[in-house]
């Protein structure tokens, strides 16, 4: 262990002690816990095996507790989702989302205007639009192959939530760690979904590898607010 | 066709246009069809002469700008950010999550790192004091992707062993990894310590994950991916007792199911 750290035990104890979070991402920061452009979480993955497509998927706020912000897109919010296919962890592809009265708006996946912490919306380069789902999923599917959802959805994510914030905090009362079996804390709940599948052809091929020396796309989500 | 001409057809036009009873200020136009003087005014519901639009542009009233588009203008500045689920909610104290959402990750890793080091620590620390320990005697263990990413012979300490630095220094740059072209699995210990068999991950994340647990895993579970399994009067820190209970996934788009 390192000094620093056997040293700074009390303000460690400290630091977890005032986790406040709920995992995935959900409720996140303080800044933005509980606004419209929370991030829930995100999900990357091949959708069928031998599929030559990669599905996105990007979940915006909850209802997992109350008083979240939960159920209406928000219009001065552009979801983007970065992709670095040479390994430098700065974009060289996104793809964007914004909603504008009722229907969802893609753009990409294209070069960006400018990496970073500020974006604009790629508005020469639109990918198509759905209409904002209800219960039922209503899907856009172009002619180049990518498919377009977005709506409410149920989140998947699975989680002791409740019995995690106890456990990071430990006692000699309280010292047994999750409980077996624990309760999923989100089990019933909502969230606001935006999916996007695209052919792997449209994101083009990749240099960037894995620890295992794979071929990856490095990729992350963020939101941004109109300024 | 001469000039004088015109002008007297002018007028001729503006006599007939009054007559069928348009209002003064319609502005009129003259079209050449077949060598054949058709009127054309600005209110005849038809793009015709000169017109930009209907009934609008060239001699008529400028048309109103509209788009089909919606409005997309303006620069939209980050909020929030998300790469691996659970990386800045486990590992990031709050006052770092908000820096976390604001940073982008080629220059991540350096500012994050530390902290995340530091936090890690500090959970084992924290359950030293809770287990009547000192916080000398609960230290994070090298974790089994030494000895996936090594091979099974490794020490877990001498070959590139994945300890404390090596971990939060991978996880403090926040991206999620997705293979192209190759099945998706967030990560899947195969048959376990010591040899791994079929160890496969970092392909990506699916909706159906336990990315909890795999979390876990790494972070608490040592070696062999056991430490802190809930036995031997050892908290369980490796599981949080809890599988997918969303049974709406479908296989087609958009995957994630139904809102309850």
């Amino acid at each position: 262990m390192k000094k620093t750290t056997k040293y700074a035990l009390g303000i460690g104890t400290l630091i977890v002690a005032s986790l406040v979070f709920v995992a995935a991402d959900h409720i996140d920061a303080p800044a933005t816990m509980g606004t419209t452009a929370d991030i829930a979480d995100y999900f990357a993955f091949e959708p069928t095996e031998g599929s030559d497509n990669t599905a996105f998927i990007v979940d915006l706020q909850s209802n997992v507790l109350p008083d979240l912000a939960y159920g209406t897109f928000d219009e001065d919010v552009l979801t983007e989702i970065n992709i670095d296919t040479d390994g430098d962890l700065i974009e060289n592809l996104v793809i964007q989302a914004i909603a504008r009265d009722g229907r969802m708006y893609f753009f990409g996946p294209v070069a960006p205007s400018s990496t970073g912490l500020t974006s604009q919306v790629a508005i020469e380069s639109p990918m198509g639009d759905v209409e904002i789902s209800g219960s039922t999923a209503i899907v856009e599917t172009m002619a180049n192959g990518v498919s377009l959802f977005a709506g409410p959805r149920q989140d998947p994510f699975f989680f002791d939530f409740f019995r995690f914030n106890e456990v990071v905090s430990p006692s000699m009362d309280d010292n047994s760690g999750f409980d077996n079996p624990g309760i999923d804390t989100f089990d019933g709940a909502n969230t606001m979904s935006i999916a996007v599948e695209v052919p792997n052809s449209l994101l083009g091929e990749t240099t960037a590898t894995n620890v295992l020396g794979l071929p990856v796309y490095k990729t992350w989500v963020t939101t941004n607010r109109k300024q | 066709m001469k000039l004088n001409n015109i002008k007297y057809l002018f007028f001729a036009i503006i006599l007939l246009v009054t007559s069928v009873g348009c209002s003064d200020d319609d502005d009129t136009q003259m079209m050449q069809d077949d060598d054949v003087m058709a009127m054309v005014t600005c209110d005849d519901g038809i793009m015709n002469g000169d017109e930009t639009g209907i009934d609008c542009g060239g001699s008529c009233e400028a048309c109103e700008v509209m788009s089909m588009d919606p409005d997309f203008s303006g620069t939209y500045s980050q909020v929030d950010y998300m790469g691996r689920p659970g990386i800045n909610t486990v590992l990031s104290s709050s006052d770092v999550k908000d820096m976390h959402n604001q940073s982008i990750p080629s220059t991540m890793g350096a500012i994050l790192q530390p902290g995340f080091e530091t936090q890690l620590e500090a959970y084992h620390d924290a359950y030293a004091i809770a287990l009547g320990l000192t916080a000398d005697d609960v230290d994070f263990q090298p974790n089994i992707l030494g000895d996936i990413l090594n091979g099974p012979d490794n020490d877990g300490f001498t070959e590139n062993p994945v300890n404390a630095t090596v971990l939060t220094t991978v996880l403090a740059t926040d991206v999620l990894e997705v293979a192209p072209n190759l099945p998706t699995t967030y990560f899947n210990p195969g048959a376990g310590a010591p040899n791994y068999d079929g160890a496969v991950g970092l392909t990506g994340r699916t909706l159906q994950d336990d990315i909890i647990d795999v979390s876990l895993i790494l972070l608490f579970g040592g070696g062999d991916g056991t430490r802190f399994n809930g036995e031997g009067g050892l908290p369980l820190l490796v599981s949080d007792g809890v599988g997918l209970t969303a049974d709406n996934i479908t296989t087609t788009f958009p995957y994630i199911g139904a809102p309850e």
